[in-house]
């Protein structure tokens, strides 16, 4: 894995992105933006199944109609997040706040098989029950609570910042010889 | 005299703030992206643009609030850099745009009705007001003093 990633970050493509000031940014920005045009329908389905919002719409209204764009937003979200790992992947590897982000993101999908045929695929029958199912509130509850926790570890990535040179040295043995070979030279990038 | 801001005090505010922020701007531009895609024609397509505007409003209302509360704490944590930054400047003029035009034009279109050709602008013109106001945020960090890095 640690191989996999020193490949990745040292490939041309990464290599160019990390010369620019300007790259990273916009990418981080098109993240964000996803989360602000896009978290919004997943918050919205998760707090109308809670009783929350949007109450005069049947369930399947939301859910039904909402799943397509958020799948877009999703994709959107994975492809911009995998280009910041790329251009600096040994720091996002040794980083807690990704290993938490990425076991969140295994969650999202646990979360939705779990839930598919009881809840996602099964939009209908939430609206022709009396109440909404308890199973339909868990999975609503533990939606919001898997992507807060999403936002928190995103945030959290930008203000660890893993001591590589250290690293190295205890890897190799050789403090000197590592902290000479610098790593391609990168922007200091603010969190 | 010169007094410490609190929030300086303990380097978890900040990232506790950022969090809450962009809670607060998925909610709020979340939901006024809701009714431009429905504008567009995607997305909540079984309800009316009028109807998701009723719907959401107070969330909508609730995300703005929220994200204003904690943009000025964190804007109060070091001022100075803010009112020098260009990103920082392009984004308040973004954000006071956005809000107006959400609250004037964007709202009476939707409530008036308006011909598709009208309400695909004016959803444009919304989504790309907000998106603006997105980057520019991150740029903030990015240009600092103002000076870009190379």
């Amino acid at each position: 894995m640690l191989a996999f990633v020193q490949w990745l970050q040292a490939t041309a493509f990464f290599t160019a992105f990390r010369g620019s000031w300007y790259v990273y940014p916009i990418v981080m920005s098109t993240h964000l933006a996803a989360i602000a045009l896009f978290g919004g329908m997943i918050l919205m389905v998760d707090m109308r199944i809670l009783g929350l919002a949007m109450k005069k719409r049947p369930i399947a209204d939301l859910i039904d109609q909402l799943r397509a764009p958020k799948q877009v937003g999703f994709i959107i979200l994975v492809t911009c997040g995998f280009l910041m790992f790329g251009s600096k992947a040994e720091e996002y590897y040794y980083n807690i706040f990704f290993r938490m982000k990425m076991l969140l993101l295994v969650l999202v999908f646990i979360h939705a098989m779990v839930f598919r045929s009881s809840v996602y695929g099964n939009a209908a029958a939430l609206d022709k029950a009396p109440r909404v199912p308890a199973v339909a509130k868990l999975a609503a509850g533990l939606s919001f609570c898997i992507w807060l926790c999403l936002v928190i570890c995103g945030r959290g990535i930008g203000y660890i910042e893993p001591p590589l040179d250290k690293i190295h040295a205890r890897v190799n043995g050789h403090p000197a010889a590592v902290v000479a070979d610098a790593t391609t030279p990168r922007v200091d990038q603010t969190p | 005299m010169i007094i410490e801001n609190p929030l300086n005090a303990s380097p978890l505010v900040f990232p506790v703030l950022e969090v809450f922020h962009i809670a607060g701007f998925a909610l709020s531009i979340g939901t006024i992206a809701l009714v431009d895609f429905r504008l567009l024609g995607f997305g909540m397509r079984h309800e009316t643009a009028a109807e998701l505007v009723s719907d959401l409003h107070l969330w909508t209302l609730s995300g703005i609030v929220l994200m204003i509360f904690t943009g000025l704490l964190m804007f109060s944590s070091d001022p100075d850099m803010y009112y020098l930054n260009t990103a920082f400047n392009i984004k308040m003029t973004l954000l006071v745009l956005g809000i107006i035009f959400n609250y004037t034009i964007h709202r009476k279109t939707i409530k008036e009705g308006a011909p598709p050709g009208k309400n695909k602008m004016i959803a444009l013109i919304s989504l790309a007001l907000w998106v603006g106001v997105v980057f520019c945020g991150i740029f903030i960090a990015f240009i600092g003093d103002g000076i870009p890095r190379e």
